[in-house]
Formats: structure tokens, C-alpha cells, sequence
């Protein structure tokens, strides 16, 4: 499973496309795009990206315990940055399977 | 993203499990209008997970990601709605706790009253039984969204996601009847309602006008608790979730009827 950061990034643009659907950005999805200002998300489709995440990283990545630690206009402050630096460490501290 | 059907409508539905040791069933309901199963998901569901509850999430008909049919927003369509899912599709063994925000605990609160034994607790934030005076309220909160939302220009002007949060209610306003339908929905009679003899917790935010009905909360369930957070306004679910946690928890490990 990739945990470098290009590849993350990587995941977390088409997750976040796909939760947008329509509404997704024309522009490139970078690191220091924002969740509410930029990508216009909200509330709801923070839960939908749990989902993909979820789907994609398994229990190794708590999403769940990420945004619970932030309250909810927080949520809409974060960067794709914060989120992919978070999933790079969860990753890192499960054991590689042998 | 997992869709269920009941009652003739697709609802978008969630589940957060259970962490260590199990303490039961949380449903949690939202508010009306521009409002999601999102403001619990990033509020309670998590730290009632962690404190042992099975936590169930939905968004009511006409919202979120569920589907929108233009007619059916009566109070009791609600309640079937939720109904039909701890039945049909949730499965739920035993007496649950009820969570609701604004309308959703007027949705906790019916259900309890129809169905007294299978609840063993209600959580009602900024919220109320379905009275009357509640209903009169919800029905020119209603029409005083309806007015704003005409005006286009304001909508356009306002900020990106506030804009697009704004659409959704005037959409659903727009594309159905619940404007109209909700305000004038049969009401379980009083009795029903002083039926309810689970521990029941409200809480309020001191600057919104909600804690005006504490008192005919109190006259139709005696044993009910009751706290106003300082500071808050009808938002205090989203705006609090940590200090709402804090009552939540610290009643949920002691819900002692009072007197």
C-alpha cells in the first residue's frame, strides 16, 4: 500500500472527485487546497469521503477519530495536506505484511 | 454510501460500531431543512462509539442524500421513516437511545410516545415534544426561510458554501410540500406524550428561543432534565459539540429519574 505522499495525494484527489461529483473543482487538486473555500465541501460530503476512505485504507486509517478531534468549522478549514499527511502516518504505523 | 428503502423512499443511512464494552443502541436524528446526519457524524457519533453505543445515522426524507419525494413531510411520515429502519432494516434488539437536534428530537420524542417501551432514553438538543405552540413555531420558521430564499439576490451574494446551503433548503422548499405539510401535522395527543417515562435529557442554547418551551416540557414530563449552555444559540450541537459530550456523557452514565 502506498504511503508516500505523491501517491496519497494521488488517492485523495479521485476520492474527493468522486464525493463531489458535479460539484468537484476544475482546477488541480494540490496540497494546500481547502476543504470549504476551495472545494466548496460540506458537512455531508465529509461524511462520504469517510466512507471512501474507509473503503480504501480499511481500519488502518481513522478518519472518523480525525475529524472528531477538530470541531466542525475546523473540518471546513482543513487542507488536503492535513488529511494526507495524516493518512502517511496511519499507514506508516500499521506493520508491513510480510 | 449505503442506501435503504422504506416506506416507498430510498434513505441514505450510516452506522458507527460499537467500541469496548457494549452500552446498547444510539440513534441519532437530525434538524430540518439545510440540516444532514453530517452534524452528528462530526459531533456525538464518534465519542458514542467510543463509550460503547451501536450508533445509527440517517438523513430524514427530502434530505441530505436521501431521496426527495415532493409530498409525504407530515411528523408521522418521520416517525414511520424511523420506525421502518430500527425494524426492517437495523434489526434492533431491545430499547434504544434517542439523539434528535431541533426537529429530530420532536421525531425522538413522537416515537417515544407511540412506542414508549422500545426507548430507554431521549437526548433532545434545542428541540421539544410535538405541541403545539412547538409546531406554530417551526410553521413561521418555516415561512420566514421560504421569504429569505425568494430573495435571489441575497442568496447570490453570500458566501460559496452558505450559498450552497441556502439552495438546499430553498430547493426542498421549492420542490415540496413540507413547508406547508409539516406545520400542520396531526399531533400525538398530550397524553400520549406524559406516557414517556424514559430518562429524557434536554439541552439549550441561552440565546435562542427554544428554552422559552422548557416549561410545557416540564408540565408534560416531570422527570425531564434540563440545562441551558451560555453563549449558544439554536447551532449549539455544531458549535458546542464538547461541551454537549460533556452532558451527554456524564447523564448517560447516570440517568437517574429526577425527584
Amino acid at each position: 500500500m502506498p504511503s508516500d505522499q505523491t501517491a496519497v495525494l494521488a488517492d485523495v484527489d479521485s476520492m474527493l472527485r468522486g464525493v463531489l461529483g458535479d460539484f468537484g473543482p476544475d482546477a488541480e487538486i494540490a496540497l494546500d487546497t481547502t476543504f470549504r473555500d476551495d472545494l466548496g465541501m460540506e458537512s455531508l460530503d465529509v461524511v462520504s469521503l469517510a466512507g471512501r476512505l474507509q473503503a480504501r485504507y480499511g481500519n488502518s486509517v481513522n478518519f472518523a477519530l480525525f475529524v472528531s478531534s477538530l470541531d466542525v468549522a475546523s473540518v471546513g478549514d482543513l487542507t488536503v495536506g492535513q488529511l494526507v499527511d495524516y493518512i502517511c502516518e496511519s499507514l506508516e504505523k500499521v506493520p508491513a505484511a510480510s | 454510501m449505503s442506501m435503504v428503502r422504506v416506506n416507498g423512499v430510498d434513505l441514505h443511512v450510516e452506522e458507527v460500531a460499537a467500541e469496548g464494552i457494549q452500552r446498547g443502541t444510539a440513534v441519532v436524528i437530525h434538524g430540518m431543512t439545510s440540516d444532514s446526519m453530517a452534524s452528528w457524524f462530526l459531533t456525538l457519533a464518534h465519542p458514542l462509539a467510543q463509550a460503547g453505543f451501536r450508533v445509527l445515522l440517517h438523513d430524514l426524507r427530502g434530505h441530505g442524500h436521501s431521496e426527495r419525494p415532493p409530498t409525504g413531510y407530515s411528523l408521522n411520515d418521520f416517525v414511520a421513516d424511523l420506525d421502518a429502519l430500527l425494524t426492517d432494516h437495523w434489526r434492533v434488539d431491545g430499547p434504544v437511545h434517542l439523539f434528535g437536534n431541533s426537529f429530530g428530537g420532536t421525531v425522538a420524542f413522537s416515537y417515544a410516545a407511540l412506542h414508549p417501551d422500545r426507548v430507554a432514553g431521549i437526548v433532545a438538543i434545542e428541540s421539544a415534544p410535538p405541541t403545539a405552540d412547538w409546531f406554530d413555531r417551526m410553521g413561521s420558521k418555516l415561512a420566514r426561510v421560504a421569504e429569505t430564499l425568494a430573495d435571489a439576490e441575497a442568496v447570490a451574494n453570500s458566501r460559496p458554501l452558505v450559498a450552497r446551503r441556502v439552495r438546499a433548503a430553498s430547493q426542498l422548499l421549492a420542490q415540496t410540500s413540507l413547508g406547508s405539510e409539516l406545520p400542520t401535522s396531526v399531533l400525538p395527543v398530550p397524553e400520549l406524550i406524559t406516557e414517556i417515562r424514559c430518562p429524557v435529557l434536554c439541552l439549550y442554547g441561552a440565546e435562542s428561543a427554544v428554552k422559552e418551551l422548557i416549561g410545557e416540557t416540564e408540565r408534560l414530563l416531570p422527570h425531564s432534565q434540563h440545562v441551558v449552555i451560555e453563549g449558544q444559540r439554536h447551532t449549539l450541537l455544531i458549535k458546542a459539540p464538547g461541551q454537549v459530550q460533556a452532558h451527554v456523557l456524564s447523564w448517560l452514565s447516570a440517568p437517574a429519574l429526577k425527584g
